[in-house]
């Protein structure tokens, strides 16, 4: 049940970033896509770092003594905005998001099933090749 | 021929993606969910200054000049990490990436059936209907995937 709730709570969050799409598309093509990215970024950074700084309960040097590794999510989510911006004008919109979904979601299959990046495994089965199949025929659908 | 190179690169975009929830969500379990994603966005607005610094060609317009609604989209960006952080250790990263993109696709069909954000409409027809209806699937069989798992942690 709460499993459930979860899962919807982070399929909204995904309309949400669909929105977010839609507004830095236009945004990037006046001012830059990387430009219109560090608003997304800066901006954010900013609120949460407001958030932290009222209803954070940080001991924040909890957050450095971790392994440094995890703390470079930071990192990879440019990686991403570089390789879009790259790569829209050569193959365009609608190939350049299924080749990134399904980078994503081959990842985050092979991510759970050795347990990798100091995830809990869990492992391929059934279910799982099953809705990898589901989700490729509605991308083939879609594009 | 230009495929072949590129679709390795879109490859590794949308798997570096998938790293991120994973990481960022190991480090939400830790520190807390806040923390996870304020590093996140700070650490991304550095290396994108960083980048907008060097390598973005002058544009007419810039971030202070355009029409303050259309530099909103943070507001949904923030969301969707907390969501991220908050999830991954819950339900692992297939079940949150498989959620995030059902909503991505299910949003931005509805997008373009209504025409929202002056874009084209460009109604659901059957097939993009049957593409929702398999993207549930998806998300319900993962589901499945992970309540199996517990049974079979919690008889073991």
């Amino acid at each position: 049940m709460q499993q459930i709730a979860t899962l919807l709570f982070v399929l909204c969050a995904g309309m949400g970033l669909s929105v977010e799409a839609g507004l830095l598309g236009p945004l990037g093509e006046q001012v830059g896509h990387l430009s219109a990215t560090l608003s997304i970024f800066l901006v954010g950074g900013l609120l949460l770092t407001l958030a932290m700084v009222f209803i954070g309960r940080p001991p924040l040097t909890t957050l450095f003594q971790q392994p440094r590794w995890l703390l470079t999510g930071g990192l990879l989510g440019p990686i991403y905005v570089v390789v879009l911006t790259l790569t829209t004008p050569i193959v365009g919109v609608g190939m350049t998001m299924v080749g990134i979904l399904c980078g994503q979601i081959g990842a985050s299959l092979i991510i759970d099933h050795f347990g990798l990046l100091g995830s809990e495994r869990r492992a391929i089965d059934g279910y799982r090749l099953l809705a990898l199949a589901l989700i490729f025929l509605a991308l083939w659908l879609i594009y | 021929m230009m495929l072949t190179l590129v679709f390795p690169l879109l490859l590794l975009g949308g798997a570096v993606l998938a790293a991120q929830s994973s990481v960022n969500g190991r480090l939400g379990a830790k520190v807390g969910v806040l923390a996870s994603a304020w590093l996140t966005f700070v650490i991304g607005a550095v290396v994108t200054f960083l980048l907008v610094f060097f390598f973005e060609p002058a544009h007419s317009a810039t971030l202070f000049s355009v029409p303050k609604w259309q530099l909103t989209g943070a507001l949904f960006g923030v969301v969707y990490m907390l969501a991220i952080v908050f999830a991954v250790p819950r339900v692992g990263t297939a079940a949150a990436t498989v959620a995030v993109i059902s909503g991505q696709l299910i949003m931005s069909l509805l997008v373009d059936h209504f025409g929202w954000l002056d874009n084209d409409r460009l109604p659901l027809d059957p097939s993009r209907l049957a593409a929702i209806v398999l993207l549930a699937g998806a998300l319900f069989l993962i589901y499945l995937s992970n309540a199996r798992r517990e049974r079979q942690t919690a008889s073991a």
